[in-house]
């Protein structure tokens, strides 16, 4: 029976008076991939910054690795083994590729595998390598969300958060992302994501939840809200045919 | 109809209308009671009321355009150096004092540069570029000034015969008046469509901007506004201090005043200004009495410390106490 | 006209304005992390101009060689002023409140410089104070000369601390962006202290060398935040080498002005001159825009 590595509990979060989440509460298992789906606005991204420590939670807990994590400051949350590459990827444009990797194991405790870990970097990512002196803004989108990953796994965390990797990027590289997803899970990686692409990210993930307006309203297995009418219907935008007369 | 007066009566938001009309009823009397013309305590109120104008002045552009102003010293002295001028050309040949087309002139001369500089400033820049801005805009009329010399006497600056000066009740008076009209100037423009559009901007500048809300007119309004008020505080001023020159009407205090008070007070609401000119002049007065040199410290750690611990002001602090009523 | 007469102004605007510079690079870094623009920076160059002058008077001690004591003295004195005053205030997205944090702080330190130490000027004065070097007929003071190799060794320092050191990096990346260096694990309060640290510390360079060239009272530093502003406008902010050109280049704009339009127009000129970038070029005559990915 494999670890809970993150377990969030009915948390509430609001924005100033507006309540963005309500009640949420969601398991991740360590080694599996889980899926965040739902549509734009729905709280995807709230709840991805609360549990790193962006958001302030009014109510509820969050638990990672047995350890209570709710509320702490950001770079705590990191120090704890939680890697948020955020929407966008923010990466430091104007900081080479090697520089950002550099800040990506700035922690204490990832400095010493410094080299290490930019060798594996390397390995994952070989286009990495050639742009390594390159400033991080002159990098095509894809080469960017790879660097905006591979910065995030430099400092070993336990849990990886990717929000919404594959937006703006071109179907093939969308195919590399999560071939790449999938295959740092094989290696043993936790990943929570976040994504639009609901076909594709149900496809990998373990487990899933779909958040409407703050709220989880449906959850299961990947592969059976792939196949769940109301998902197909609402997000995937198929229609049930209705059968021929 | 009774019901009406009464709904009216009991309104909570028109408490501020009573406090205003109960202080100008108050204020109103004293003099009454005191003898004008020896009183620290009637000198002390009449720096209050100029202090009052030109911090609403600020409370305009900042609380309620959001932009901080860092050139209110120019528009006070350009409002004084104009009231003094206009008495020692006999521009307008009324040889009486406290003539309200001279202060209104007063308070328009720096609305025009206002305008002329507010237009570009604001359409441009924000926040801190717009503070600094308004500060090269003050430091340049501070050159000006000195070195237009035939015109209003460089550092020396310019003299008004004392000899008009008879008494201390119309300073007074005038004073109140001016009080009463920012109070109320900035009461109504709150009230009014454009203290919405204000509102709109500082709440959130892109989403207003794409409602239709046309930015640039309500900044330039709110900062012409300020500049009107520091004007007209400057004439009154001026018609107090009779000898007008940069050091005593542009100099760094009158910049930094109105932003003290304001901070103090509470930056954004109508009462926050008064209750800071109050809480401020009477520091300053007893620490002058008491501690000659120091009260500049004394602001500037007053400063500091309210901007810690209450940067909402005095009014701040009210809604802290008794919050979640 | 002479030739030699046009070197000499150039050189007078080359060799003061690199003042200026040291004090606009101490305003990017505080800038660039902390989002403000620290006008309370010139109040601690005079207030540093002035220890220069008691440690002289008072002990003795050369004001380059109190330099060793400055230096370590104002790096401290930066970090607690951050802990203590701004720490709050630079987590809140209201930038209006660590401006007015910054006056009111400008304001106390020149007052409390004006009643201890009174406004009269005061100047450092050593036995190559009126030291002047003459290379082709040119004046060049000793001192003056002393100031910018000074100021371009802390520039130097300072652009190798941000490129070739992991702190650096961080402050770098702060400067873009806050959050994503948060994300990182690194305290956001440590970088801004840094910064600010920093920043102080190249206050107290300029205060140093500006006590070894001019006169100076408290007063002073009012004027000298407003120049080291104009200077950073004219470089452009995020750009160490920048600041340092732009305070060169608004010394030349002053000693060209005064010399050739006079005394106090000169400033009018730079105001003038700031507000012209200001409104037309606000990403000063460097600074390129900030791309973001």
């Amino acid at each position: 029976m494999a670890n809970q590595l993150l377990e969030v509990n009915g948390i509430d979060v609001s924005y100033g008076d507006v309540q963005a989440l309500w009640d949420v509460s969601i398991k991740v298992e360590e080694g599996t991939i889980v899926a965040l789906v739902g549509a734009n606005g729905a709280g995807k991204t709230t709840l991805l910054k609360t549990i790193s420590g962006l958001n302030y939670a009014k109510k509820g807990e969050i638990i990672f690795s047995g350890e209570p994590l709710k509320n702490l400051k950001p770079q705590n949350i990191v120090d704890r083994g939680i890697m948020h590459v955020p929407e966008g990827r923010r990466l430091f444009a104007n900081l080479t590729v090697l520089e950002n990797l550099r800040l990506g194991a700035y922690i204490p405790r990832a400095r010493g595998s410094f080299a290490e870990s930019l060798e594996r970097a390397f390995t994952l990512f070989p286009v990495l390598q050639n742009r390594k002196s390159q400033k991080a803004g002159s990098l095509s989108g894809g080469e960017q969300q790879m660097l905006a990953i591979a910065r995030a796994l430099m400092s070993k965390p336990k849990l990886l958060m990717l929000d919404e990797p594959s937006l703006g990027l071109s179907p093939i590289f969308v195919r590399t992302i999560f071939e790449l997803i999938g295959t740092l899970n094989e290696q043993k990686a936790t990943i929570l994501l976040v994504e639009q692409n609901i076909n594709q990210a149900l496809r990998i993930a373990h487990q899933a939840y779909v958040l409407k307006t703050g709220k989880i309203v449906m959850s299961g297995a990947g592969s059976e809200l792939l196949e769940n009418e109301e998902v197909r219907q609402a997000y995937i935008g198929e229609r049930v045919r209705k059968r021929q007369r | 109809m009774i019901d009406k007066i009464l709904s009216y009566i009991t309104d909570k938001r028109h408490l501020n209308i009573y406090f205003t009309l109960l202080g100008v009823l108050i204020f109103g009397i004293i003099p009454l009671f005191t003898d004008v013309e020896s009183s620290y305590f009637i000198y002390f109120l009449f720096l209050t009321f100029i202090n009052i104008v030109i911090a609403q002045g600020w409370n305009l552009v900042a609380g309620y355009a959001g932009q901080i102003s860092l050139g209110q010293n120019a528009f006070f002295g350009l409002g004084a150096y104009t009231t003094a001028l206009i008495w020692l050309h006999d521009i307008t040949k009324t040889g009486y004092y406290f003539d309200p087309v001279v202060m209104v002139l007063s308070g328009l001369v720096p609305v025009v540069l206002a305008i002329i500089i507010g237009i570009p400033l604001l359409s441009r820049l924000r926040g801190d570029y717009f503070a600094f801005g308004t500060l090269g805009v003050g430091q340049i009329i501070i050159v000006v000034f000195l070195k237009a010399r035939h015109i209003t006497g460089g550092a020396d600056g310019l003299h008004i015969p004392s000899t008009v000066y008879e008494s201390m009740m119309p300073y007074y008076y005038t004073g109140l008046l001016l009080v009463l009209f920012a109070i109320a100037m900035v009461y109504f423009i709150t009230r009014s469509r454009i203290g919405l559009a204000l509102r709109a901007i500082r709440e959130d500048e892109m989403s207003a901007a794409s409602h239709g809300v046309f930015i640039l007119k309500y900044k330039v309004f709110a900062f012409a506004g300020g500049a009107f008020l520091a004007g007209i505080g400057g004439s009154l001023y001026a018609y107090y201090l009779f000898h007008i020159n940069p050091d005593s009407v542009l100099n760094m205090n009158w910049l930094f005043y109105p932003i003290l008070m304001c901070v103090l007070g509470g930056t954004g609401t109508i009462m926050g200004p008064v209750i800071g000119a109050l809480f401020m002049t009477a520091l300053f007065s007893f620490g002058d009495i008491y501690f000659a040199q120091t009260h500049p410290i004394i602001s500037g750690v007053l400063i500091i410390l309210v901007m810690k611990f209450m940067p909402n002001g005095i009014i701040g602090l009210k809604d802290k106490i008794f919050s979640r009523g | 006209m002479s030739f030699k007469l046009i070197v000499q102004i150039l050189v007078n605007g080359v060799l003061f304005g690199t003042t200026y510079g040291i004090a606009a690079i101490g305003l990017s870094l505080i800038f660039g992390t902390m989002r403000i623009i620290f006008l309370a920076q010139g109040a601690f160059i005079i207030f540093f101009a002035y220890i220069s002058y008691w440690l002289l008077t008072l002990l003795g001690i050369d004001p380059y060689l109190s330099l060793v004591i400055v230096i370590p003295a104002s790096l401290l004195l930066g970090s607690a002023f951050y802990y203590g005053v701004f720490k709050e205030a630079a987590a809140i997205e209201d930038k209006n409140i660590s401006l007015l944090l910054a006056v009111g702080l400008m304001y106390l330190v020149e007052n409390v410089m004006l009643v201890a130490w009174s406004p009269d000027p005061r100047s450092v004065v050593t036995p190559y104070t009126n030291l002047v070097f003459r290379p082709l007929g040119i004046v060049v003071p000793f001192t003056r000369l002393t100031a910018l190799f000074i100021a371009v060794l802390a520039a130097v320092g300072v652009f190798i601390f941000l490129k070739k050191t992991l702190i650096g990096t961080a402050v770098r990346a702060a400067s873009e962006d806050m959050v994503s260096t948060t994300l990182m694990g690194i305290n956001p309060n440590w970088v801004n202290a840094v910064a600010f640290a920093i920043g102080i510390g190249l206050a107290g360079v300029a205060g140093v060398t500006l006590a070894t060239i001019y006169p100076f009272d408290p007063s002073y530093g009012f004027i000298f935040a407003i120049k080291a502003l104009i200077a950073l406008a004219l470089g452009g902010i995020g750009n160490v080498y920048g600041a340092l050109l732009g305070g060169i280049i608004l010394g030349l704009i002053e000693s060209l002005g005064s010399f050739y339009i006079g005394g106090g127009w000169a400033d009018a000129i730079s105001y003038g001159v700031f507000l012209l970038v200001l409104i037309f070029r606000p990403q000063g005559l460097f600074g390129g825009s900030i791309k973001k990915a």
